[in-house]
């Protein structure tokens, strides 16, 4: 009872409201209500607001900024050719870091200077500069190989130990983009910038699938970006790049890239040729060459030709003239450049005439050494005219207006329909960066026609070309062409199978063997001219097409050529297709036939039988027909006689003793039948020497009787037939060597040119 | 029996003490300390309430707080400390000497009569006076004059001006609890301290201090008796002032600081990002802390992305680690420890203890308010430090003692009421 009485008269203030007590007592309990209940709770209220409602949103951004993510890079993928030949790889190299703000004493960081400087090949200046700065990362190289670490690495422990700043000095791990071959195929693989994505070519076309996912190490950072002294740490492990396997051979474009700088340099070519061989079955691109090309592993820098140039610029031109001719160096000309076909183009306008029954073996053409449309009037190269001629011999002319006239009969309609079919208007679709666009007539006039009809006056790019060339003979089917045919993954299970993709039948079976029957019917009527390759059925159009959408002012010699010549093999049964192409040949030749057709003739040589094609040589080609020396070193002079002889050579037995102790030509070599082998049967004999005949300026028979008087083989590179003459030797005349020796001799054709 | 009566004896016993009780004789006669006997200790000591004369639970409170508030700072500070100090303990060992001194001071004051402060009241506020001026002589320091370095630690004038105003006002109107109502003896003396140490507060410059005694001086005046018409009154004043102090730009300090005030979050100027960054991270650690907290020890935040945390900032790496369940625990420790206060404060004998412990506690729970709101972005950055949490020599020394002077005042109580 007390208790309430006593808080009664506290709380209720009703008996003496007026007393200072009560009011005192009264006011204090405001006064906790207001703290309390105001204060506390508009504190509490806040604070829920901040850690319930905002809270996702706060914590996002907090862990924002304390999160520092490191990336670890993946390991780019390799490229591979067809048989697995490593084009493209990434090795491990190192980067050094430093982090200077671990250092506390300078003695620290001129040592560390010191060493670096040492170690890296660096100005011991700017290191010292940077071992200054209050940073925790700074590059100091980047790509260090393995020697160099292992000297970082033994800098980094004295570090730790005698100055205890072990921490100031870094090693993160990188990759490093190697290209065995250097400048092979340079223009179609491309190359890696510094931080290892693709910048040209496959390597910038398969960059998603080469490059990999990089892996994260995510730690928690104070704010001065230091490691926080507890462990949180996640790992997220960086996932290798896929393989890349090209179509491209190693080999065939080995072989290729080898003529074609020799067709460069032969021939002075200002502004690089174009190689693509492609299986006419499949599409599948097995060699594309653009030379001159460039070093893989060495991208940015000029030929000599190119810095001389640049050099004689004024300063201040000197950066542009420099990115320009990167840009030009690292452009793959083989599907990036447009040029007019010439008369490659015959081939497509002959079999879309013969696929519309326009033309037929019966049907003639007469040629007067020019022909006018609408008052425009073009001439033939021969300039005489070639008289009346059958389709087929058209062709072998590649006569002009004959190819007008045939134009003509298939009609501007038909011609566009077919000029599409044959996938001229559309970009090839193939698997490389930068294919370019082709010019297309807005609205075709005869005029235009005509000229189309011969290749003149529009522009394709070189792989619209061969992909025409290749539905040509293949049956008539347009295919995608294609540079990569497999992606695997690091552990090589196979991610992408690249199929055959035809795209439309343009011309008939029939219409295919057709051509390549006249096509082949040309290249054995104008031998070397054409392609001719010994032993091989091959089929092909030269072509020299003017560069008309070259300002004369810019032309080199007012009228620029560009010299190309487009073939396959066998014609009976196409396999391969090629097509040669120099831009602005400056040497005394500028016909493709002059040109390109040697080119591709050696290119043919070797390539056919690399790919296993089945010989079929002709009698007249089986009297040169080159045959291999076997061993004879150890045999009785007798026995090593008969066995010589009955391989086919004549042999000649020089020295007294009773064994061959060695031979010339040595075992292996290739030479003709009939050709001088010489055994020896002591040391003594071996010192006779014959001085080598020049053998240039004669027939194939000439040759080998000059070859045999002096006791000398001779191989024949080029058409080795009737009607040819002899234009190079490999060993020239005037030296000495051993008599037996082999020595190659090209021959190439007296014939008109017919282009 | 006859409880009405007992009611009575209080009731005259309490005006006797307001009539007498501030005579210099009556003051002179007094002990200097007060000790319960030892025979009523055996006899009537009992687990709450009493104890050795001090209100337990009050003083339980306190240490509750005092050891959250130590182990709070310790993970808040050893982070910064390891950074800038090269010793992860170097704020925790301090502040255990501060602690250790502030205890002292506590157990010191809590025997210390209380009475005899009204002598001391007018003499603190003078000292506090000389402080401010000293503060003012002193050469700035990052274009602020807050501190009067003593070799060992500094110490804040601000500190003392606080205590100095709730001891005098306490005093004052306890001495003239009849004449409060008239604007002479409450609004004059009122304006005059207030107006005066906020000026000298002004020129420091530390608005944060102006604001705190503008409230304590309110405060003491109204539990004093003043009648609340006045109350309108000052508040539109104030208001007032505070427009013409806008208009004149005396505020830039503020106002630059004000500037980014609710903007934290928002990226409007690097100026302004680098000005707000410090609220901007204590409410990422807020908003980090969620419901439950990261646990003891798991701030993030405090890796230095939290400018000084273990100052004015410290609840936001509570929180952080805590989680607003924390929070809401320390929140209600320190409601708890204000409805102590206040309610035996208003047992104490005289009105001198009542609003002398009433002030006293007061000021703790509107630093708590404040600085909450500080570091939540509700208020702008002033500097407001957290009481038994922040680190800090002289305040938390000063809080301490203050705390002893409560304890005081509820042991005088006990012994009169037994």
């Amino acid at each position: 009872m007390s208790k309430s009485n006593n808080s009664s008269s506290f709380f209720s203030g009703k008996r003496a409201a007026k007393g200072p007590n009560q009011r005192l007592i009264q006011r204090a309990f405001v006064l906790i209500m207001v703290i309390l209940i105001v204060g506390f709770g508009a504190v509490f209220s806040r604070l829920s607001y901040l850690t319930v409602i905002k809270s996702s949103e706060l914590q996002e951004d907090a862990v924002d900024q304390q999160l520092s993510d490191t990336t670890v890079s993946a390991k780019r993928g390799t490229i591979y050719d067809a048989n697995g030949k490593v084009l493209a790889e990434s090795a491990s190299v190192w980067q050094v870091v430093m982090a200077p703000a671990y250092f506390k004493e300078d003695e620290q960081r001129v040592y560390a200077a010191t060493e670096l400087a040492k170690i890296l090949n660096l100005e011991y200046e700017d290191l010292y500069e940077k071992s200054k700065q209050h940073s925790y990362y700074v590059i100091v190289k980047r790509k260090i190989e393995s020697e160099a670490r292992e000297q970082v690495l033994e800098l980094i422990n004295k570090l730790s130990k005698d100055y205890d700043c072990g921490k100031a000095v870094q090693l993160f791990d990188d990759y490093k983009r190697y290209y065995p071959y250097n400048d092979l195929a340079s223009c179609v693989i491309g190359f890696t910038g510094s931080d290892d994505q693709g910048l040209e070519g496959i390597e910038y076309k398969y960059d998603s699938y080469l490059a990999g996912t990089p892996g994260r190490i995510i730690t928690a950072k104070n704010a001065l970006q230091t490691d926080m002294p507890y462990a949180y740490e996640q790992n997220v492990d960086a996932e290798d790049g896929n393989n890349i396997y090209l179509t491209i051979d190693e080999t065939i474009q080995s072989i290729c890239e080898k003529y074609m700088k020799q067709g460069i340099i032969e021939n002075n070519v200002l502004n690089r040729g174009v190689c693509i061989a492609m299986d006419v079955n499949t599409g599948a691109v097995l060699a594309m060459v653009t030379v001159d090309g460039y070093d893989l592993n060495d991208p940015y820098t000029l030929n000599e030709a190119d810095k001389a140039k640049i050099a004689a610029l004024p300063k201040d031109e000197r950066g542009a003239a420099e990115s320009a001719a990167l840009s030009a160096m690292w452009r793959n000309k083989a599907i990036t450049d447009t040029y007019m076909p010439g008369s490659v183009f015959k081939m497509v306008t002959a079999s879309m005439a013969l696929e519309e029954n326009v033309v037929s073996d019966k049907s003639s053409f007469t040629c007067t050494g020019s022909i006018t449309v609408q008052d425009k009037t073009m001439n033939c190269h021969q300039t005489s005219g070639h008289g009346t001629q059958s389709f087929r011999d058209a062709i072998v002319n590649s006569c002009n207006p004959a190819f007008v006239n045939i134009g003509q009969l298939v009609g501007m309609n038909k011609f566009v329909e077919y000029y599409k079919g044959f996938g001229f208007a559309d970009k090839t679709g193939i698997d490389l960066p930068g294919e370019a666009d082709d010019a297309f007539w807005s609205s075709m006039t005869d005029v235009d026609l005509a000229v189309a009809s011969f290749g003149q006056n529009f522009s394709i790019t070189p792989i619209q070309m061969i992909t025409a060339c290749a539905a040509v003979c293949n049956g008539g089917y347009v295919l995608q062409p294609y540079v990569v045919s497999k992606i695997t993954d690091s552990q090589g299970n196979v991610i992408k199978n690249v199929e055959k993709k035809v795209k439309r039948q343009v011309i008939s079976n029939e219409t295919s063997n057709k051509m390549n029957e006249y096509l082949g019917y040309n290249t054995e009527t104008a031998g070397s001219t054409a392609g001719y390759v010994a032993g091989y059925k091959v089929a092909g159009k030269t072509g020299t097409s003017e560069k008309t959408n070259v300002k004369k002012a810019e032309s080199v010699f007012g009228e620029d050529y560009i010299a190309s010549f487009c073939g396959y093999a066998p014609a009976d049964d196409p396999q391969i297709a090629m097509l040669v192409f120099f831009d602005t040949p400056s040497g005394s030749a500028y016909y493709g036939s002059q040109v390109s057709s040697p080119v591709f003739i050696n290119i043919m040589t070797e390539v056919l039988p690399y790919l296993e094609v089945k010989t079929s040589y002709s009698e007249e080609e089986l009297e040169y027909v080159d045959i291999t020396a076997k061993n004879y070193v150890g045999l009785s002079v007798s026995e090593a006689e008969t066995a010589a002889e009955t391989d086919g050579f004549n042999v000649t037995v020089k020295g007294d003793g009773s064994t061959v102790v060695s031979q010339i030509p040595p075992v292996s070599s290739t030479l003709s039948k009939g050709g001088n082998i010489v055994l020896y049967t002591d040391s003594e004999s071996q010192a006779e020497t014959v001085i080598v005949p020049s053998l240039i300026g004669l027939s194939v028979s000439e040759v080998n009787n000059v070859a045999s008087q002096y006791g000398l083989n001779v191989s024949f590179v080029g058409a080795a037939s009737s009607g040819v003459v002899s234009t190079a030797q490999d060993i020239e005349s005037g030296t000495e060597v051993s008599p037996g020796t082999v020595i190659s001799v090209t021959f190439a054709s007296s014939n008109t040119v017919n282009d | 029996m006859a409880p009405n009566k007992r009611v009575m004896l209080r009731a005259d016993l309490n005006r006797i003490y307001d009539e007498k009780y501030y005579s210099e004789q009556r003051i002179k006669e007094e002990k200097f300390f007060v000790r319960p006997s030892r025979q009523r200790k055996m006899k009537k000591a009992k687990w709450f309430g009493v104890g050795m004369g001090i209100d337990l639970p009050f003083c339980i409170i306190i240490l509750v707080l005092l050891t959250i508030g130590t182990i709070m700072m310790f993970s808040a500070s050893y982070a910064n400390a390891y950074y800038y100090q090269d010793d992860s303990y170097y704020y925790l060992k301090r502040q255990l000497i501060f602690i250790a001194l502030g205890v002292f001071a506590m157990g010191f004051m809590s025997f210390f009569n209380y009475n005899k402060l009204h002598k001391v009241a007018p003499i603190l506020l003078g000292v506090s006076y000389i402080a401010l001026l000293i503060v003012l002589i002193l050469p700035a320091n990052g274009g602020v004059r807050r501190w009067i370095p003593l070799g060992l630690f500094n110490i804040q004038p601000s500190e003392i001006s606080k205590l100095a105003i709730i001891l005098f006002f306490a005093h004052w109107c306890s001495k003239y609890y009849n004449k409060i109502q008239i604007a002479k003896y409450s609004v004059v003396p009122g304006v005059i301290i207030f107006g005066s140490t906020a000026l000298m507060l002004f020129m420091e410059p530390h608005y944060s201090g102006i604001v705190i005694i503008l409230i304590l001086t309110v405060l003491m005046l109204y539990i004093g008796g003043m009648k609340t018409k006045y109350l309108a009154i000052g508040f539109c004043f104030v208001v007032g002032a505070v427009l013409i102090l806008a208009l004149t730009g005396g505020l830039s300090y503020a106002m630059s600081r004000l500037d980014g005030w609710g903007q934290a979050l928002e990226y409007t100027t690097e100026d302004m990002w680098q000005t707000t960054w410090q609220t901007r991270n204590s409410l990422y650690a807020i908003g980090s802390g969620g419901v439950w907290g990261l646990g003891l020890g798991q701030s993030r935040q405090k890796y230095l992305w939290l400018p000084e945390p273990q100052n004015d900032f410290i609840f936001a790496v509570v929180v952080e680690e805590l989680g607003l369940v924390g929070a809401a625990i320390i929140l209600i420790i320190f409601a708890l420890l204000i409805w102590r206060g206040i309610t035996l404060s208003l047992r104490a004998k005289d009105k001198f203890g009542k609003l002398l412990g009433i002030g006293l506690t007061s000021q703790i729970g509107i630093q708590v308010v404040l600085n909450i709101l500080v570091i939540t972005d509700w208020l702008p950055n002033t500097g407001i430090s957290l009481p038994f949490f922040s680190y800090g020599g002289s305040s938390l020394i000063m809080l301490l003692a203050q705390m002893g002077i409560v304890l005081s005042i509820s042991r005088t109580a006990n012994i009169e009421r037994q």
